[in-house]
């Protein structure tokens, strides 16, 4: 029987730890081909499955590994900011939220991938390239730090059997703003005629969760005449009367029609798919909410709601009251390369190949076209430009070929505080529940971004 | 060299080896270096999982301008006015109806026992699908409640998570619900360690029904009631999970409490120092709490 002594203990410990030793070049020449990175779970499951095969055909094609984590949206988020603030990161993650490219880039936490961007420069949006540049509050300067992988906008989703049991026909939709949306409150009041007595006209999210109130208020503010709210410069507009006037509409329409009983009461509390789950359940005749997501989700299960009762109007998007196109803000999401990241030229390398245009444009349709591509010439495939497809050539056209704008955070990061403070869901609110006067909500607001505003002041 | 001097040279090795004798405890050569060997795991797991934590998020908090932005923070001030709310009446109710149904189940009978059994089911069951079973069944176009107040009365219900005091206070009467079970048990066992001489005795002497419960059993209770009212407000103080459920935090961010604010400033707003300096701005009222707490449990050992 063998006894234990301190001395066979101290050679025992001295042994292991030699071994590691021995095998550590085995682990280091591993490390130097392997990458890690973390993406969002997609919303179908699709789009999981089209992020794996482009991982493995980049695996077969350069012989590196890439360590894929795919986490749920937001536990994502909490683990991309926890591995930031901790500094222990992976090689390559994506934006989640989009806003966290430009937080991060302002500490200089990002790895510049100019290089990366250059090599289908061309291939590009303005407004894809625009979203993927940050200001760097270290180095005083601009730059690259994102790598534009996919986009999305905010189109409009509506039943059309609930259009049609109301007496109206989906053509009967005005094409002017207010009009627009005054229309599904004449397809609620002739619901409720008919004994319907829990469908709603309009699915406002009212609501302080999630990125839906921010999207929906700023698509308002976009469309009566706020658009320079932020300019390119990143300068603040609040003394524009045209930008007050449109805030002040805003807040006004999308609160009104709450306090009016046209909307879901429980919306005052809704969180990210809580309008979706609602929309599913017939619970109101349109929504207002980013990507396809509410029709992609239900796309397998009921492709007759796919097909024939879903009408998401991305080729109908409303213009403003003057007639004329109202561009749509654009989310990007963009490949991001953390400092520290211990593999920095596999994930360079492995984002040249994931945004050459025949790999990029096969993953987002893979994923059922939830998301839009980042490259005009790549709407002109079959698969978008379907006439099958009843979403997905009117989706692209909003979001890709049609006017739009990158959100105003990329010209100023003040207003990603903005959106996560949720200081525009204010005004919606306080005169949705509170019956407060729109420009008393909105004077409120101005002031609180006044002051978010001034804490990013650029050198 | 005379006798004082060579005294004087020997006195810092003597005070050396003195000092070494005592932190060795009396243990000599290799009974000491094994002792030290097994008591290092401990000591690394408590520097590593304990105090490097707590240093950590002293560190990150430790800012006066993080405290500034914080007091600006119009959500805030309605925040702190939320905890005190939650903590004075979540814990207080739940620990006198714990006090009144540890009486209640100390009644005889085999059925008493089978009541405890279901009674305690609400602790046992996992909280966060529970709140948010709660959550749906408070909704107010298609819930639960709403749906029977429909169908049993044609009555439409309140949209109960729409209001601000409405949804605090579905928070608070979920925690208790699901809460006082819990603390039940812990006074019941309390009421069970009660010498039943003392009782017998109390009882001749004509202290029965109330009177023994005034005279005889809350003086003996009084010392665990209070160290079980300390611990459940530092638990209620961070706990998550009940506000993140059952409102989440809504409407418009007016049922925050301090442990649901620190996750969105931390995560939703992307500033983890600002989240920890939420939770930290609790720490003038935790620190008395654990200082009081630490005092009655050393008394509480010789009361009961």
């Amino acid at each position: 029987m063998a006894y234990l002594s301190r001395r066979s203990v101290l050679r025992g410990s001295v042994a292991l730890g030699a071994s590691r030793v021995l095998a550590f070049p085995h682990v280091a020449k591993a490390a130097a081909t392997t990458a890690s990175m973390w993406f969002a779970q997609g919303f179908v499951q699709d789009e999981d499955v089209s992020l794996r095969k482009a991982v493995a055909d980049y695996e077969k094609a350069s012989g590196n590994k890439i360590e894929l984590s795919i986490i749920p949206f937001a536990p994502e988020r909490q683990k991309i900011i926890s591995a930031l603030t901790s500094g222990v990161v992976p090689d390559i993650l994506d934006s989640n939220p989009g806003e966290i490219l430009q937080i991060y880039a302002w500490q200089d936490r990002w790895v510049d991938v100019s290089d990366v961007v250059e090599t289908q420069k061309a291939q590009f949006s303005e407004t894809a390239l625009q979203a993927a540049q940050a200001y760097n509050n270290v180095t005083k300067k601009s730059s690259f730090y994102g790598v534009p992988l996919r986009a999305a906008v905010v189109p409009c989703h509506i039943w059309r059997p609930l259009v049609e049991k109301a007496g109206f026909k989906i053509e009967d939709i005005p094409k002017t703003w207010d009009a627009y949306f005054d229309f599904f409150k004449k397809v609620q009041d002739n619901l409720r005629k008919q004994g319907e007595r829990k469908v709603y006209g309009l699915g406002f999210q009212v609501t302080a969760n999630g990125v839906d109130p921010y999207n929906l208020f700023m698509a308002f503010l976009v469309a009566h005449g706020g658009q320079n709210v932020v300019t390119k410069d990143g300068k603040l507009h609040l003394d524009d009367p045209k930008v007050k006037q449109a805030a002040i509409k805003a807040a006004g329409y999308l609160g009104g029609a709450y306090r009016d009983g046209y909307v879901p009461p429980s919306a005052i509390n809704w969180n990210d798919a809580d309008d979706n789950n609602a929309f599913h359940a017939k619970l109101m005749v349109m929504d207002v909410d980013g990507t396809l997501s509410t029709e992609v989700a239900v796309k397998a299960k009921h492709p007759e709601w796919y097909y024939n009762d879903m009408v998401s109007h991305g080729i109908g998007y409303p213009n403003d009251n003057a007639g004329k196109p109202v561009p749509s803000i654009v989310g990007l999401t963009n490949g991001l390369i953390p400092k520290g990241a211990k593999n920095v030229a596999v994930a360079r390398e492995f984002l040249k190949y994931f945004i050459q245009p025949k790999v990029i444009g096969e993953f987002v349709e893979l994923g059922l076209g939830r998301w839009l591509p980042v490259m005009p010439s790549l709407a002109k495939s079959s698969f978008w430009q379907d006439p099958k497809d009843p979403h997905l050539r009117g989706y692209v056209q909003q979001g890709l070929l049609g006017p739009t704008i990158p959100d105003y955070y990329v010209y100023n990061l003040a207003m990603a505080e903005v959106r996560s403070q949720h200081v525009w869901s204010m005004p919606m609110i306080e005169v949705a529940r509170e019956g407060a006067k729109p420009e008393v909500a909105v004077e409120k607001a101005f002031k609180r971004i006044e002051e978010i505003f001034a804490k990013y002041k650029r050198a | 060299m005379d006798r004082a001097s060579v005294a004087d040279v020997a006195r810092p090795a003597i005070r050396w080896r003195t000092l070494s004798r005592s932190l060795r405890g009396g243990l000599k050569g290799g009974e000491y270096a094994w002792a030290v060997a097994f008591v290092v795991p401990y000591v690394a797991v408590f520097l590593a999982f304990v105090a490097y934590p707590v240093v950590y998020g002293l560190w990150m908090g430790s800012e006066a301008s993080l405290y500034r932005e914080l007091f600006a923070d119009p959500i805030y001030q309605s925040t702190v006015v939320n905890t005190v709310l939650y903590l004075a009446l979540g814990v207080n109710v739940k620990m006198f109806l714990a006090l009144l149904l540890s009486g209640f189940f100390m009644r005889p009978g085999w059925w008493m026992k089978a009541l405890l059994l279901i009674f305690v089911l609400p602790w046992a069951v996992p909280q966060i699908s529970t709140f948010i079973s709660i959550h749906w069944m408070l909704n107010g176009e298609w819930g639960f409640l709403n749906n029977v107040l429909y169908t049993l009365f044609h009555v439409e219900g309140p949209h109960w998570l729409n209001d601000r005091w409405m949804a605090l206070g579905a928070v608070i009467v979920s925690h208790i619900w699901k809460w006082t079970p819990f603390w039940t048990l812990i006074l019941l066992a309390g009421r069970m360690a009660i010498p039943l001489e003392i009782r017998d005795t109390a009882k001749v002497d004509g202290a029965t029904g109330v009177r023994g419960f005034v005279y005889i059993t809350f003086p003996l209770l009084a010392n665990l009631y209070l160290i079980c009212t300390l611990l459940s407000t530092i638990f209620l103080l961070g706990d998550f999970n009940a506000v993140n459920f059952v409102s989440g935090g809504g409407p418009a961010n007016t049922t925050h409490v301090l442990a649901t604010l620190g996750i969105r400033n931390a995560f939703e707003i992307a500033q983890p120092r600002l989240g920890v300096a939420a939770v930290m701005s609790a720490l003038p009222l935790v620190i008395p709490l654990v200082i009081v707490l630490m005092r009655k449990l050393r008394t509480a050992e010789v009361q009961l």
